[in-house]
């Protein structure tokens, strides 16, 4: 190995080139052998442990004339002709011991370094023969992806769209076959879950099991795709991203209001907006020309970033942890980078220099925000967008204004300083304050304010100042807006703003924001990403396990005119996705992961899909879309409940039933349902959640409020709605509820023993039967009602139910 | 089948392949196979997990932390400044205030010396505050840690960056590095609890106990003493255990036959799961139990039955590092005197909380002690941030004493196994403002308790967002004066 023969004998190859030195000609004519005479022996001993293919630090490598060229993040390290202009020189002579190199070492000797001048000033003729192997690629995300060939594959019949042959021509070359077609029930529950996050219906099943035509699946992914629940479920894993919530986070964690961000991604995506426009819209609405309501609202994105109101806090800082927190969210979410490392120093492994990252957060230092008060008074307002007519806005702060006189008027007053008369003249207070805020809430209803970005005018290109080491107190050199310089330039001509950089991210050639794209999306449908670390697609990130795959995938995406829903069409269409997850053991231990794609697909659903199915079998669920956000009951000693100034008031009627993604987003108190499934907290940005499993969650699941009203729904529906009446009838109708499919013949003897066995228990148990029937409401035998109810809890746990298989 | 291979803190053998080779903290995996040697099972020829060795040997297996929320004062408890009191009432030199920036102080404050009284106790003459007799009591058994700083100054982001090394959130907690690091030793309890006094949740709220980006399974778990124990502890209205039992055989019975159809590991892991939770739902209620406590144990932490205070939970720590549960976090707000009122008082509200809080801290100790526990345990008593040596001038003309928060110079105590005895670390200049001899970073505090867990920090790393992460960051080192 060339790296391992590079290290040898470091200082044996010194004391050479010492001896060597001494018989060298100076700037005489270019003469043949001299680089390896003169240079390379000193390179390979003092800079390649560093600036080689071990570790290219600064993005610097003098292992090969073309990158020694190129150079690093300081500029070209050798200029051919131009010692003086090579960074190699500047930095070898340095006099400041924080940049002379070789770092930590002894500075080279004059002679040495007048060697090296010279032969730069010769041309750096540097022989192809002295560099073994070719010189490094780059690395594979940051040049734009080709559109590969369709390879050809010996099983044919088993393509039914391109992403099957990639899959197919993989599994072939490790001698693997694929798995048999899903079940329709598998197939049907599957497609269901993924592209709506709800289960089939009994209807849909039966329907689509009678449905023998050639395109009875096709047409349920169409139905499926025209569903509004499409856009509620692939809203969930773009919220993440955008780390939505409805509370600002840190120590008081107060209710915010930008829901209306929220229901702006559901309706975007099931309007299948082009995912170009998706990225303009929601990074810079407010600067396209005559931006419409629905724009601004996009641009809510960026003002999910958290905010700290404890008294005593640094507003500017603040302010200036959103725009860091701005600039690392949008290398995650678009670009796929680990961008934020480069807020303290050079990304150590990925071409991203501190500056980088500065430059980018500069295209965010304009916007807007003003500053009231001093001293620890100061708050800012940001902008909000208020979509009410001019009267009505008016209205509302007239409103909001006398609310607050009397808010004032209370607190001077302490309650019962002086007898009832006071007491009298405070509920009276109260009562109009209260009248007041009910008018607030019924024009916020019909005109909910939100979240915006938005920029203050600025004559100058934004500039930002570098923080050095990432401390907003140290502050380093003015950096002026730009995009990473490994990646594709912006336009010559374009203004400096977010708008450019929105189009910038959604180029054609750019060569991350498709690939991270359809990568994510995959990672829903197949539980892993082609690219494993969803959110890292650098030289530390995973290598992709289909990289022509992944290519013809972003290609096709970017060919699709952005469309997601046609991409989604194409992934759940193609036969990889319709195999059957069922696998022998074997297959289990030799691929754990699914790497290779053998089989379909098999893991537990996400938090909120557990949630919206659990109720969807009960007949509990609501299916209402959007609105303000909603409070499913939860303990009452719950840290939600008694952490900061904040009212859960519990939700009524249809509203307890509310579909997850409606549920208050409290950031540092998240619904404990969720949190314990691994839903993040939103703090930041998310791509990509932890699956984990835990008996906090089998309690969540069998104890919760919610859950056990869903157990009631399901027992209701097993004595009402099953085909047959009989005890095996009804135990096929409840497990297919749960599973899509019937069971077993073991299956169905279990669940009916069972039965037995329960309904044994509450008929010698007249307490138990009395309270569990009580509690719930239902019609027909109380002791029947009460044994179907333990059942409905075990159907309703099951690892199946619990999972898309 | 069934193997319970698969703890609370376990997670799933999936996302444990996921995470392999890309730097995943090898010692939770290692611990759960030693577990799982440990009762018996035998450890999977087939895993590609193969046992790996803990980083060096433990000091201590658990670590109680009494985290006083608010910033304690650290001159008028722990660090006693005769030179503050001399110039009383005195301005502030401005070369303490240039470019500083405080929470709430403006303009040129007045030092204020502290209204109560120290004195030397024990053979090593430990001065401590007149406020905190017990702790007095047992001088030599303690170490004083009088040069602590920090990063934050605000009440939220200080708390969390005490827990996690980093104020930005999203970072898992000390409790949680350590529970995915080194699994527990209770299988029926989780690995890592939170008590709160009189319920009252810190500053900065759940956070603080928080599993950031590591898996839902090493977050802490509050345990409250009213009502149920656990979130979701207690079975629906009507089910009894016999009831319940019911439910679990069948989901076990179509676990098993799903596991044999699909193959799927993960099944296996489920199965345990719910069996553990069936286990949880009796022994979190035996262990909240305080009434088989003898009336002298209660009436030595000044505890009674039904309380809510820190006197029960520090009780209460005791019950679960006796019952293998290694991290217990108690939190005890109130500390934060600004003197703007009575209750943010020097006078009033500072002798309150040390009144709270003494006793038990101390009676915590001694029990740990008489049932020799406290050499396998490490007590730590401290808050987020300290208090400026001077007086805060919000209120013009208030009367009430009052210090603003800081984070350059304050004080910790801790007792118990790997540590020394009986002496002071560091010191601060003569009127406690900065620190002038050996500084102690939370990120040095962190690496110290995870050294004597028997855990590197530099070591102990979850890969994510394309980097390793760790509980230190990139910093660190352990306080070598501190070890016994």
């Amino acid at each position: 190995m060339r790296s391992h023969d590079l290290r040898r004998g470091r200082w044996t190859a010194l004391a050479v080139v010492g001896l060597l030195l001494l018989t060298s000609t100076g700037d005489a004519a270019e003469e043949p052998g001299r680089f390896q005479r003169d240079v390379e022996p000193l390179l390979t001993a003092l800079c390649v442990d560093c600036h080689g293919p071990e570790d290219a630090q600064g993005q610097l490598r003098l292992d090969f004339r073309s990158t020694a060229l190129q150079g690093g993040f300081s500029g070209p390290a050798v200029v051919p002709g131009q010692p003086e202009a090579s960074v190699l020189i500047e930095r070898i002579k340095s006099e400041d011991p924080e940049l002379r190199m070789p770092l930590d070492g002894e500075p080279l000797s004059a002679p040495q370094i007048a060697a090296i001048e010279s032969w730069i000033r010769q041309g750096a003729v540097w022989p192809e023969s002295a560099s073994a192997g070719a010189p490094p690629e780059p690395h594979w995300a940051y040049v734009s992806p080709v559109r590969p060939t369709t390879p050809t594959v010996q099983q044919t019949d088993w393509v039914r769209n391109p992403i099957d042959a990639f899959v197919l021509a993989r599994l072939e070359r490790e001698e693997l076959k694929p798995a048999a077609p899903a079940s329709k029930e598998q197939l049907l529950r599957r497609v269901s879950l993924d592209l709506i996050g709800l289960p089939p219906t009994l209807a849909e099943l039966d329907a689509f099991l009678r449905d023998s035509s050639e395109d009875a699946y096709e047409k349920v992914v169409d139905r499926l795709l025209a569903s509004p629940h499409y856009g509620e479920r692939w809203a969930q894993p773009w919220l993440d991203g955008a780390r939505y919530a409805d509370s600002n986070g840190f120590t008081n964690d107060r209710r915010r209001t930008i829901w209306p961000y929220r229901d702006w991604v559901v309706q975007a995506i099931n309007d299948d907006m082009p995912f170009d426009q998706f990225t303009i819209e929601q990074l810079a609405g407010d600067l396209l020309p005559d931006a419409t309501i629905e724009q601004r609202t996009a641009t809510g994105l960026h003002r999910n970033t958290r905010y700290n109101d404890e008294t005593g806090v640094d507003r500017d800082e603040g302010r200036w942890n959103a725009l860091v927190d701005r600039v690392a969210t949008t290398a995650s979410v678009w670009l796929g980078t680990t961008l934020a490392c480069a807020q303290c120093h050079n990304h150590k492994h990925d071409p991203f220099s501190q500056k980088d990252f500065y430059a980018l957060l500069a295209f965010f230092e304009p916007t807007d925000y003003t500053k009231i008060g001093e001293g620890f008074e100061t708050e800012l307002i940001e902008p909000v967008l208020d979509p009410a007519p001019p009267e009505v806005q008016a209205k509302r702060r007239e409103l909001l204004a006398a609310a607050e006189a009397i808010e004032s008027q209370l607190d001077r007053q302490s309650p019962g300083d002086n007898g009832s008369d006071s007491d009298d003249v405070r509920d009276q207070l109260e009562a109009r304050r209260q009248e007041l805020r009910d008018e607030v809430d019924a024009i916020s209803r019909e005109y909910p304010t939100t979240l915006v970005l938005e920029d203050r005018p600025t004559e100058q290109p934004p500039t930002t100042e570098l923080r050095i080491r990432g401390s907003y107190l140290a502050k380093g050199a003015a950096v002026q807006a730009a995009t990473p310089a490994v990646l594709h330039p912006l336009p010559a001509d374009a203004p400096l703003n977010r708008l450019t950089l929105a189009r910038w991210i959604v180029a054609p050639e750019n060569p991350l924001t498709a690939r991270v794209i359809v990568n994510r999306d995959w990672a829903q449908f197949f539980g892993r990403g082609l690219v494993a670390t969803e959110g890292d697609f650098g030289t530390r990130g995973a290598k992709p396990t289909h990289p022509e795959l992944l290519d013809y995938l972003a290609t096709e995406f970017i060919q699709l005119g952005w469309s997601r829903k046609s991409l989604h069409r194409q992934i759940v269409t193609s036969a990889a996705y319709r195999q059957s997850s069922l696998a022998d053991s074997a297959k289990w231990k030799q691929d754990p992961e699914n790497r290779l794609l053998a089989r379909g697909p098999r893991f537990r659903l996400d938090a909120e899909v557990i949630r919206d199915t659990t109720l969807a079998i009960s007949g509990l669920l609501s299916r209402q879309l959007g609105g303000p956000p909603v409070f499913p009951p939860q303990p009452e000693l719950s840290a939600l409940k008694d952490h900061g100034d904040f009212d859960w008031d519990e939700s009524e009627g249809a509203d307890r039933y509310r579909r997850a993604l409606y549920i208050f987003w409290r950031r540092t108190a998240l619904y404990p349902p969720l949190k314990n499934f691994d839903a993040p907290t939103r703090d930041t940005c998310t791509v990509g959640r932890q699956r984990s499993n835990t008996p906090l969650q089998s309690l969540t699941l069998l104890n919760d409020a919610t859950a056990a009203e869903a157990a009631g729904g399901l027992v209701r529906r097993i004595v009402t709605e099953a085909p047959t009446a009989d005890v095996a009838g009804r135990a096929a109708f409840a497990f297919r509820l749960c599973t899509a499919r019937f069971p077993g013949e073991d299956e169905l003897d279990a669940i009916t023993a069972t039965y037995e066995r329960s309904l044994r228990l509450m008929q010698d148990d007249a307490e138990s039967t009395a309270r569990i029937a009580n509690e719930h409401p239902h019609s027909g035998e109380p002791t029947e009602f009460a044994a179907w109810f333990l059942v409905a809890q075990s159907l309703l746990n099951l690892d199946e139910t619990l999972s898309k298989e | 089948m069934s193997s319970p291979l698969v703890l609370l803190q376990d997670q799933t053998r999936r996302h444990f392949f996921r995470r392999t080779g890309l730097g995943i903290g090898t010692l939770a995996l290692a611990n759960l196979l030693q577990q799982e040697g440990k009762t018996g099972e035998t450890s999977r020829p087939d895993d590609p997990l193969a046992a790996r060795s803990t980083h060096f040997a433990p000091k201590i297996k658990n670590v109680i932390y009494l985290f006083m929320c608010g910033g304690p004062s650290q001159v008028d408890l722990l660090d006693p400044k005769p030179q503050l009191t001399a110039r009383n009432q005195q301005p502030a030199p401005r070369s303490l205030l240039e470019g500083e920036r405080f929470a709430f102080i403006s303009g040129v404050p007045q030092l204020l010396g502290s209204p109560h009284a120290f004195s030397r106790h024990g053979e090593s003459g430990l001065e401590v505050s007149s406020l905190l007799p017990h702790l007095g009591s047992i001088a030599d058994e303690i170490a004083v840690i009088r040069s602590l700083h920090t990063e934050e100054f605000n009440h939220g982001p200080a708390q969390i960056y005490m827990n996690a090394g980093d104020a930005r959130g999203g970072r898992p907690s000390m409790g949680s590095w350590l529970t995915y690091g080194l699994g527990s030793e209770n299988r029926d309890l989780p690995g890592f609890v939170v008590l709160l006094s009189g319920n009252a949740t810190p500053d900065a709220g759940p956070s603080c106990w928080g599993n950031g980006f590591l898996p839902a399974s090493y977050q802490g778990v509050q345990l409250r003493p009213q009502g149920e124990p656990v979130l979701y502890l207690s079975s629906p209205e009507g089910v009894r255990p016999e009831g319940r039992r019911v439910t679990l055989d069948l989901i076990r019975q179509l676990n098993e036959q799903r596991l044999a159809a699909t193959g799927d590991p993960e099944i296996a892991a489920r199965i345990a799961s719910y069996e553990l939770a069936f286990r949880m739902q009796t022994s979190v209620p035996d262990l909240m139990n305080l009434a088989d406590e003898s009336e002298a144990t209660q009436r030595m932490y000044g505890a009674e039955l039904g309380a809510t205070s820190f006197a029960n939970n520090c009780l209460m720590a005791r019950r679960l590092v006796e019952r293998g549960v290694r991290f217990v976090q108690l939190y005890h707000r109130g500390w934060d005197h600004h003197g703007l009122d009575e209750g943010s008082d020097l006078l009033h509200s500072l002798p309150q909380m040390c009144a709270e809080t003494d006793q038990a801290s101390v009676a915590l100790i001694r029990d740990l002690k008489d049932r020799g526990l406290l050499d396998s345990t490490l007590v730590v008593w401290g808050g987020e941030f300290g208090r400026t040596p001077m007086i805060e001038n919000r209120e013009k003309g208030a009367n009430f004493l009052g210090r603003d928060h800081h984070p350059r110079a304050f004080s910790m105590w801790m007792a118990g196994g790997g540590i020394r005895q009986g002496i002071t670390i560091g010191r601060t200049d003569e009127l406690g403002y900065n620190v002038v001899e050996d500084p102690v970073h939370v990120h040095d505090l962190h690496a110290t308790i995870l050294h004597l867990m028997g855990v590197d920090h530099t070591q102990l790393t979850y890969r994510t967002q394309g980097r390793d992460f760790r509980l230190t960051d990139v910093a660190g080192h352990v306080v070598e004066k501190l070890l016994a």
